[in-house]
């Protein structure tokens, strides 16, 4: 095949995504929506009459909100790795699921942005966290991780939307031309004038290597930060130095575990197979497996740390509540499916096996989630005053929430999906012709 | 807007391409070509010096470290809070806003810079239209002397196209 005919190809192909849905992707989508709406409905109790509809009380204040805000986030974090940091190896197995990811970095941040909002007591408020010349003699605390949240989130979500676009730009010129109607007009704008000039490739080419290098300190950054709101405190379990990378490691296990998750039934719904092959898929599967060795070195190493303190260290009663209190089963789950799982990954016919890689890394998100919980809630409800000890258990409303989450996750990224072109042209393009 | 006058050829190979390219400049023409993703070797073949778009990302992140160090140490200074014992100029948590501030000024600029070289190098009088170097074409444009000479070196490359512009 000509290689003219293999670019054609290409387009063709990421055409077909855009053609109207079937019945299964109106499905999803309903479905999706309806999960969004339900957590809406569930936010809107609380928000008429207060936190008393969660399950929070001393000394557990943060719970399910927190719990899925850092989730979300290191759902983010996958975006960004897959496409900046593989980038700047010369990674060529990311071009055909970059986009996927940079997309679903900006649908999880706007779905983690939201949840620290509806944590709050009073939500209305919550803009008193942005540094606003003002007349209400407030001014925010620079030394607070609560404030390095808001500028690391918001500035994330910022350029993760200018990765995203940039990345678009020569896509949208290719489709723009074939595309009728309202598409036609859409890629037009996403294409800002673009010809494929070699003008225009030499400015495009180097700045989206400056992007890529910004980018990825920012993505360690961003969940360093959401870790220090944890480890800048005297809460046992979460003064720890390990926190940071111990994070940043978690998040891209559950943010290329979600890649997976979402691209094994993306590709065979939008007939992508030819694009998105078994060999990247089996590449992605790689990168679960390392990231996971890491997130079960830091659980090794924050146990046995603990361990070596004195009998009534707190720290050492937080970790050994976490594995045998009442929430062990809960911990021991999460080891399950965030270091068990993903070894099931070493075998290649397992690797091989769509269904059990798709199993594999659900539970991975499960795990993850779990670990967040396990961080957030054990470490408050043992805290080092014996007298106030008490479990915490989510109230429905909170549950809901959680699961209006996932439904506004997944709502979004069906429409982006609809929208942009879920695979970078420019980008296989360029593969191809380099493959021969 | 009127295209500057020259020779337009369309190409399926990269290879041909970039000969026709090289054969082109070797002859003294100005050459300019449009393609549907960074092909290496038509980049080579053209020649033109690495873009320095960092520049303005320098330029963006410096100003960026000066309004994040701005923003936390003046502001501090002018609505002085005691937390912690801490100082009211805290070296190290301001560190992490200014940085998240370079970020964001870096980016800006660098999208900034791209926007405009990206308009300047995609008007129509840089490169002539057509919507198939988008897709599955390269096309390369010769101006700046024999045209009968620049479309007999186009032919002699392989190209599936040659036309005389505008």
């Amino acid at each position: 095949m000509s290689l003219a005919s293999r670019w054609r190809r290409i387009d063709e192909a990421v055409r077909l995504a855009h053609q109207p849905p079937g019945r299964s992707y109106w499905i999803a989508l309903a479905a999706s929506a309806g999960l969004a709406a339900f957590g809406g409905w569930a936010y809107s109790i609380l928000f008429r009459e207060g936190l008393q509809w969660t399950g929070l009380m001393r000394p557990v204040g943060w719970g399910n909100l927190v719990v899925d805000f850092v989730f979300w986030i290191g759902i983010a974090h996958a975006g960004t790795l897959i496409s900046a940091i593989l980038l700047l190896f010369r990674a060529r197995f990311r071009t055909a699921v970059n986009r996927v990811a940079e997309m679903m970095t900006v649908v999880a941040i706007l779905t983690a942005g939201f949840l620290p909002i509806l944590h709050l007591g009073r939500p209305w408020l919550g803009y008193w966290i942005l540094p606003i010349p003002n007349q209400r003699q407030l001014w925010v605390n620079f030394r607070s991780p609560l404030i390095w949240d808001a500028f690391a989130i918001s500035i994330y979500l910022f350029v993760s939307i200018v990765f995203l676009l940039v990345g678009v730009v020569p896509d949208a010129a290719a489709l723009r031309d074939g595309a009728t109607g309202w598409r036609r007009g859409l890629y037009r704008a996403l294409a800002l004038g673009w010809r494929g000039s070699d003008e225009q490739w030499r400015h495009y080419t180097r700045a989206y290597l400056l992007l890529a290098a910004f980018v990825t300190p920012l993505v360690v950054s961003v969940h360093s930060i959401v870790s220090w709101d944890f480890a800048v405190s005297l809460v046992p379990g979460w003064h720890s130095s390990l926190f940071p990378p111990y994070f940043v490691a978690g998040a891209i296990l559950s943010g290329v575990a979600m890649v997976i998750t979402v691209l094994v039934p993306l590709r065979r719904a939008f007939r992508l197979e030819d694009l998105v092959t078994q060999r990247h898929i089996d590449l992605l599967t790689r990168l679960v497996i390392l990231t996971s060795t890491i997130v079960g070195y830091f659980y090794a190493t924050e146990v046995l740390t603990a361990l070596t303190g004195a009998p009534d260290d707190p720290e050492r009663s937080t970790i050994v509540y976490r594995m045998i209190g009442p929430y062990a089963p809960l911990f021991w789950l999460m080891v399950a499916c965030n270091c068990g799982g993903p070894m099931l990954l070493l075998s290649r016919r397992v690797r091989h096996s769509m269904p059990a890689v798709l199993v594999i890394c659900i539970a991975v998100n499960v795990g993850m989630w779990l670990e967040r919980f396990d961080i957030v809630v054990t470490s408050l409800s043992h805290d080092r005053l014996p007298f106030d000890w008490r479990l915490y258990i989510p109230s429905w409303v909170e549950w809901g929430i959680t699961l209006g989450a996932f439904g506004w996750f997944f709502f979004l990224f069906l429409i982006g999906l609809k929208l942009l072109p879920p695979l970078s042209i420019a980008e296989l393009k360029e593969e191809a012709t380099h493959a021969g | 807007m009127p295209v500057e006058a020259g020779i337009l050829a369309t190409f399926r190979d990269p290879g041909a391409a970039a000969s026709a390219i090289r054969a082109l400049r070797e002859q003294g023409f100005v050459v300019r070509a449009a393609m549907p993703a960074p092909i290496r070797e038509v980049v080579q073949a053209i020649g033109s010096p690495r873009s320095t778009l960092e520049r303005a990302t320098i330029a963006g992140a410096l100003a960026g470290i000066a309004c994040g160090a701005l923003l936390t140490v003046a502001t501090s200074l002018a609505w002085p809070i005691l937390t912690g014992g801490m100082p009211i100029v805290s070296i190290p948590p301001f560190v992490i806003v200014t940085f998240e501030m370079m970020v964001l000024a870096a980016s800006l600029a660098t999208l900034g810079a791209l926007l405009l070289g990206s308009w300047r190098g995609g008007r129509p009088r840089v490169f002539p239209q057509d919507e198939r170097f988008q897709v599955d074409r390269i096309g390369v444009f010769a101006s700046g002397g024999d045209e009968s000479e620049a479309e007999r070196i186009l032919h002699a490359s392989g190209a599936d196209g040659v036309r005389r512009v505008p």
